[in-house]
């Protein structure tokens, strides 16, 4: 047991993707031909108001594109995805090492933190529109209390299986106190689990923008509930397709910077 | 068996009688009972351990399974509450870990998101030292144990030999009076472990530092200790404790070697 050989992690966006391993990349891009040939032969028995054709799809996703609504949408779903996203996360994860950690806390909490958690955010429209009013605060409210969740319970979770004896061996190096050890070996120990819940938090994230749009904020999600209340099941499919892309260009960020910061891991 | 050295448990002050005063660490009638599953009478994993390690002396502690070797290992180290007893280090009562005692365990334990040289300062981060006596100490430590090319390297890449190595190097860095170790080399392959175990006498000569050693190998107790204390199991306590006469470097196949392991082996093997 000499160094360890395993393989090295590809370190980039392209790997994350697939674009990495070539046998994979075109696995995967038969398997979307593949879709793609049969969704349009299905569509050439269907109207348009029920399964447009890829081509009408991509069309859309032109126009709307061109004539900025697309830019605008996506800016100001943004403009709460930001916030929401942001502020959950950091509650979550605080709120989850600070109860993971601290018995005390857990025992104080555990009959709210069990009431609350089956609460689904979109239960909560009424509060965001009471507190917030129709704006984009209201929205970051319910994509905060989705964050927060996934956070909670991921920080937790880490938390609670940082090793006892890592532990014994800080106070036997000195480390004296709660907050020593929390910062010194509870919060190192745990980031991997950490950064799983802001992962996972950060796909759910852009699902609740749309939800969170439903009570008339606007951004992507109000686009795709207009076209799909005008029919306009291609304009909702190019738009679903924007949030996907945007999912797929925030993860593989984060999952780049991921293995930057838990360059350390096995 | 004439002209080895042992003494009984009895002639070691079991009775509370103070230790001697030169002793680094003293143990004082320690006992540890553990509250049983059920109604049964409360387990007895350690009674009346007394012992002492002199300044500079190196002591093995063996015994079989369930003798309480690592209850014990807990307690010296300030880790476990002793049940009855204490435990003196320099005259002072160890009641929580203490800087003053460098601990190495048998799963080496390294912080993993820290490097090697991280892992040697770590101690040091919470002394007054500047960063720059901080940073030539764990230099020091790094050429003591022979891992200066390793220092941005992280655990994951370190064999169990080296990972140890970085254990006894951070254990050993903020200087403290007593070297205590669980079974170091428990975990690594015979060859690392008699490579590791030479080191171990080398870094011990070099730096005189005082060293409590606990392991199930008696061959290794015999090739490392100036003194071996033998426990017995249930109750856990100590059952005699043997001088090894035999200069250093010590050679396993000699024969005064032989009859010590095979001494030591027969006190384990004796019944309760």
């Amino acid at each position: 047991m000499a160094t360890e050989t395993g393989p090295e992690p590809t370190g980039d966006a392209a790997a994350a993707i697939g674009l990495g391993d070539p046998r994979r990349l075109l696995r995967g891009s038969l398997g979307v031909a593949g879709f793609l040939v049969v969704w349009y032969v299905v569509s050439l028995g269907s109207p348009a108001y029920v399964v447009p054709s890829p081509l009408a799809v991509a069309g859309a996703f032109g126009s709307e594109l061109a004539s900025g609504d697309m830019t605008t949408a996506l800016y100001r779903s943004v403009r709460h995805w930001i916030p929401g996203t942001v502020a959950g996360t950091a509650l979550g994860v605080g709120a989850g090492v600070a109860l993971g950690w601290s018995r005390l806390l857990d025992d104080l909490t555990a009959p709210l933190v069990r009431t609350l958690r089956p609460v689904p955010p979109l239960a909560l429209i009424g509060f965001a529109i009471a507190w917030f009013g129709i704006n984009d605060w209201g929205a970051a409210f319910i994509i905060a209390v989705g964050a927060f969740w996934i956070n909670f319970y991921a920080a937790y979770g880490a938390v609670e299986d940082v090793s006892d004896d890592l532990l014994d061996v800080g106070r036997t190096l000195g480390v004296r106190g709660d907050l020593d050890a929390v910062r010194s070996i509870v919060l190192p120990a745990s980031t991997p689990g950490i950064m799983t819940g802001i992962r996972t938090g950060l796909g759910r994230c852009w699902m609740l923008v749309v939800a969170s749009e439903i009570f008339g904020v606007p951004g992507v999600g109000r686009e795709i509930i207009r076209a799909s209340n005008n029919l306009r099941v291609d304009q909702a499919i190019a738009y679903i397709l924007v949030l996907s892309l945007l999912y797929l260009l925030v993860d593989v960020a984060f999952r780049a910077v991921e293995r930057r910061v838990l360059v350390w891991r096995a | 068996m004439a002209g080895l050295n042992r003494s009984g448990a009895d002639d070691e002050g079991m009775a509370g009688s103070p230790p001697p005063a030169a002793a680094s660490v003293a143990l004082d009638a320690v006992g540890k009972r553990y509250a049983a599953d059920g109604d049964g009478d409360p387990v007895r994993a350690l009674e009346h351990v007394s012992f002492s390690v002199a300044d500079g002396e190196f002591v093995c502690l063996v015994g079989p399974s369930g003798c309480g070797k690592t209850t014990l290992f807990r307690v010296v180290a300030g880790l476990t509450e002793a049940t009855n007893g204490r435990v003196l280090l320099d005259g002072t009562e160890v009641t929580e870990p203490t800087t003053d005692m460098g601990v190495v365990f048998q799963e080496y334990h390294l912080f993993p998101w820290l490097t090697v040289a991280e892992n040697v300062g770590f101690g040091l981060e919470r002394t007054d030292r500047s960063s720059a006596e901080r940073e030539r100490r764990v230099d020091e430590m790094l050429d003591l144990v022979g891992l200066t090319e390793f220092r941005d390297a992280y655990p994951k890449s370190l064999s169990g030999g080296m990972k140890q190595r970085v254990a006894i190097a951070r254990a050993l860095a903020v200087d403290p009076d007593l070297l205590l170790m669980d079974e170091p080399f428990g975990a690594v392959d015979a060859q690392t472990r008699e490579m590791l175990q030479r080191e171990l006498l080398d870094v011990w000569a070099s730096t005189g530092k005082t060293v409590l050693f606990v392991t199930h190998d008696v061959a290794e107790a015999v090739a490392l200790a100036d003194r071996i204390v033998v426990m017995a199991a249930d109750p856990g306590r100590v059952r005699e404790v043997v001088d090894v006469d035999v200069d250093r470097p010590r050679e396993r196949g000699d024969a005064a070697f032989a009859e010590y392991v095979g001494v030591v082996r027969e006190l384990i093997g004796a019944g309760p």
